[in-house]
């Protein structure tokens, strides 16, 4: 199979991610959760993983880094626990409904007004319109670092920039970007960075978290079992166990941490560099093709993705023929971003997304042009 | 809509309904498989997998789904856009 959809989710992981999963699952205890030999192991586990988290993003205290299942999760917490009711809050036809849908929550439940940063029909969006749609009850900007959809890149040095002017909150979505591009919370000014860890830093599923800026509170969205303060009726108000309540997914975050490892070896200006040259041949390649219609903007920054629609064909009868006759996996519909194929235009056809991984090689690049090619011949 | 390359998807609210399904299916000995649900006939579910039966075996597939109560969204036909090409390419 050629593996495609690394926007969904890496398939291939270094070996040493399955190794540390598989040793910890016989060995690992439950972190915070008492002081014998295979618990302190959890604990310091867990411990290292959020302070090797902190340096790859650029925050300033490893207990500020807390560990989730996934992305929505942290967004969730995020959205819901740092955004005042009845506040106004800006965000971006960019995002993906783990963005989205709690924002739309908000709006229904609490009151908190919504204004989105439009895309035109490459995609992009024009940062003049973040302070156009600035209010005195404008509270936060929620955005995605790159488009889970177009691979569009968020200048986020120049948005942290407009919020730190403005005194807003900055919330990122990190799940495409992390471990495939730079990030630094401190230059661009981000108050909470959400992440996953099963995408480009190629841990294993069930595995995210969220970065906080020191000083900043958080409501808690879970309560629970923390392991310490048993007699406190409230969880406790330290980080990170304000944000933690019942036991980690050690075993996840142990195969996050070799992940962490590995990316720190190779390093993620190579990962980046890497996929960006596949991703530069494979849209070269399929660009060219009569009836292939590219979505997006390939002169600005973006992660390695590429997506398209070949004539009208639905996109979904695409992405199965790449599968069921060529063995390419690929995501085709409305990825969970309604409001950016709006703008595209494609609600109605999807698009076949191609999401390119560092384990991907130019050999496979070279096949899926040769497929589109062929689907795209006229019988 | 040409006869002869109609399709038949059933369409889910979840991929739990379409697994659970496609079990019955098998089960019954019925030839389906699972493929992306096609934005032309998504409607308000938008995304998702669905079953594509051939339609030789639609009325089997109904029946089964009587039988079993089986939940589902809708049976939709649709018309293949694309012939498979395989054996001119690999």
């Amino acid at each position: 199979m050629i593996y495609l959809d690394n926007a969904a989710t890496t398939m291939f992981k270094p070996q040493q991610v399955i190794d540390a999963v598989v040793s910890a699952m016989s060995s690992m205890g439950n972190a915070s959760r008492g002081a014998h030999g295979s618990a302190l192991q959890a604990s310091r586990t867990v411990y290292d993983t959020r302070c090797k988290l902190a340096k790859l993003f650029g925050c300033k205290s490893p207990d500020h880094v807390i560990f989730t299942c996934n992305s929505t999760e942290a967004l969730n917490i995020a959205i819901t626990g740092a955004i005042p009711h009845g506040s106004h809050v800006i965000s971006t036809d960019l995002e993906h409904n783990s963005v989205l849908r709690p924002l739309y929550r908000l709006e229904e439940e609490q009151n908190v007004k919504l204004s989105f940063v439009p895309a035109d029909q490459q995609g992009r969006i024009d940062y003049d319109d973040f302070e156009k749609l600035i209010t005195p009850e404008t509270s936060a900007i929620v955005c995605t670092h790159a488009s889970n959809l177009l691979g569009t890149m968020v200048d986020l040095v120049r948005v942290g920039q407009i919020a730190k002017k403005h005194g807003l909150l900055l919330i990122v979505d990190a799940s495409q970007t992390a471990g495939a591009a730079p990030i630094d919370m401190e230059a661009m000014n981000i108050d909470i960075l959400c992440f996953t860890g099963h995408k480009g830093l190629m841990g294993p599923q069930g595995t995210g978290g969220l970065c906080v800026r020191d000083g900043l509170t958080i409501r808690p969205f879970k309560v629970g079992g923390s392991g310490i303060q048993s007699y406190n009726k409230h969880q406790p108000v330290e980080f990170p166990s304000c944000l933690e309540a019942g036991t980690l997914n050690g075993h996840g975050i142990a195969g996050l941490s070799a992940a962490l490892d590995y990316l720190n070896e190779v390093t993620v200006d190579a990962i980046a560099a890497k996929e960006h040259a596949l991703m530069e041949r494979f849209y070269k390649g399929v660009s060219a093709i009569e009836g292939v219609k590219v979505y997006g903007d390939f002169s600005q920054p973006r992660t390695a993705i590429v997506t398209l629609n070949i004539r009208d064909y639905d996109s979904a009868m695409v992405s199965d023929a790449l599968s069921e006759d060529y063995g390419i996996a690929t995501r085709a519909g409305a990825h969970c971003a309604p409001r950016l194929h709006q703008a595209l235009g494609t609600t109605a056809q999807g698009a076949v997304r191609f999401s390119i991984s560092w384990f991907n090689t130019e050999e496979e690049i070279d096949q899926a042009i040769r497929a589109i090619e062929e689907l795209a011949q006229e019988d | 809509m040409a006869e002869s390359n109609i399709r038949w998807y059933i369409l889910f609210a979840n991929y739990e309904q379409g697994l659970h399904l496609l079990d019955l299916l098998r089960q019954d000995g019925i030839k389906a498989r699972i493929a992306p649900a096609p934005r032309a006939i998504q409607g308000e579910l938008s995304c998702g997998m669905s079953i594509l039966l051939e339609p030789e075996h639609l009325e089997a597939a109904r029946a089964c789904i009587e039988k079993h109560n089986a939940p589902h969204h809708a049976i939709v036909p649709l018309e293949g856009q694309i012939k498979s090409k395989r054996d001119r390419y690999c």
